[in-house]
């Protein structure tokens, strides 16, 4: 479904040249569940903003499902994400004048869904992440975990073939992150591909791949018995 | 198909919620040397479950082993390959948890193992 190949990304300032990713390669089939683990700085983030078309990458391709789309113009991009990938962050990046059911509707406005069904999908989705009753909640009447909850329903209201997953339990404690960790289990096992950048070996053990990185390059992956 | 219907579907979905539990806890070890293992034996209600985790140190510092100059690339990239080389070769009744990031100048990095099952 996703594929690297020699991915190279460099940060330039003015005096200053730092490699984050060197020669990355990957090759992520459809229904898989991916963790990248490293250490703080090792490229995790960056290597998952490039995956997710977020940010350029300075050399290098990546295909999706079979098409390269590392050259794709802007609009493009947006067009490819829109309709195949949903995003969970560590620190949820709602916007705070929403409210919760406007959140998770705004990925359905920009695929132009029509009213009806719109409606009908985002309260299917947060019914489903339990969070229905506060549906008419600003983001900051909220807890971290419920936060993340409307992250993941605003993610996967559009049924991404895709989630990309930034340190999703990160600001959680033990109990919304263990939530979390097996709503995108379950989303993984009716066949999402997910990809998830973790400092946890806890959520890396929900994955079927674990790739570590380290300065930039792959180290080591270890596949699971599934 | 990925819809939401058939998540919604899943009767397990519910059950999920329901089931909380702790999923870490944190205990505090004294400084572990290198190569001594740490057993950690965890009892819930009658099942008892051990488990081994070892600290490993593997050099870092690879001045000796430069052969295209001792620039930052050619230093991370022989650093890398030891890395790798070491990690590969590792015990394989050893499963690799972690890489900790080695402090600034420190001669060696320090790998979390996990004995297999």
């Amino acid at each position: 479904m996703l594929k690297t190949k020699n991915l190279v990304k460099i940060f330039r300032s003015d005096e200053i040249e730092t490699t984050a990713l060197n020669n990355v390669n990957l090759d992520i089939s459809e229904g898989e569940f991916v963790a990248i683990m490293g250490p703080s700085g090792c490229g995790k983030s960056t290597l998952l903003n490039i995956l997710g078309l977020l940010d350029d990458a300075t050399s290098g391709e990546i295909y999706f499902r079979d098409i390269e789309v590392s050259k794709f113009s802007e609009r493009n991009r947006t067009k490819l994400r829109k309709a195949n990938v949903g995003f969970v962050f560590q620190s949820f990046n709602l916007i705070d004048e929403l409210s919760v059911y406007e959140n998770v509707e705004l990925p359905l406005l920009y695929l132009n869904t029509p009213s009806t069904e719109r409606k009908k999908k985002v309260l299917e989705v947060l019914d489903y992440m339990q969070i229905a009753h506060r549906k008419k909640h600003f983001p900051q009447q909220l807890s971290g975990g419920q936060q993340q909850r409307v992250a993941v329903a605003r993610a996967v209201v559009t049924n991404p073939k895709l989630i990309l997953a930034d340190e999703p339990t990160g600001n959680l404690d033990s109990v919304n992150g263990e939530d979390v960790m097996n709503l995108l289990t379950l989303l993984n096992k009716q066949g999402t591909t997910i990809v998830m950048v973790t400092h946890s070996p806890t959520d890396a053990e929900k994955a079927h791949r674990v790739i570590q990185l380290f300065d930039g390059y792959i180290v080591t992956e270890s596949v699971k018995k599934v | 198909m990925l819809g939401f219907e058939l998540i919604k579907s899943s009767k397990t979905c519910y059950s999920i919620y329901k089931t909380r539990s702790m999923r870490e806890v944190t205990i505090p070890l004294p400084l572990v040397k290198e190569n001594e293992q740490v057993e950690i034996q965890v009892n819930v209600g009658k099942k008892r479950k051990i488990e081994h985790y070892k600290i490993d140190s593997f050099q870092w510092e690879c001045e000796d082993e430069l052969s295209r100059g001792n620039d930052a690339t050619s230093i991370s990239l022989a650093r890398i390959s030891r890395l790798k080389k070491l990690i590969e070769s590792y015990d394989k009744s050893w499963e690799l948890i972690q890489i900790f990031a080695p402090l600034e100048n420190s001669e060696f990095i320090r790998v979390l193992y996990r004995k297999k099952e």
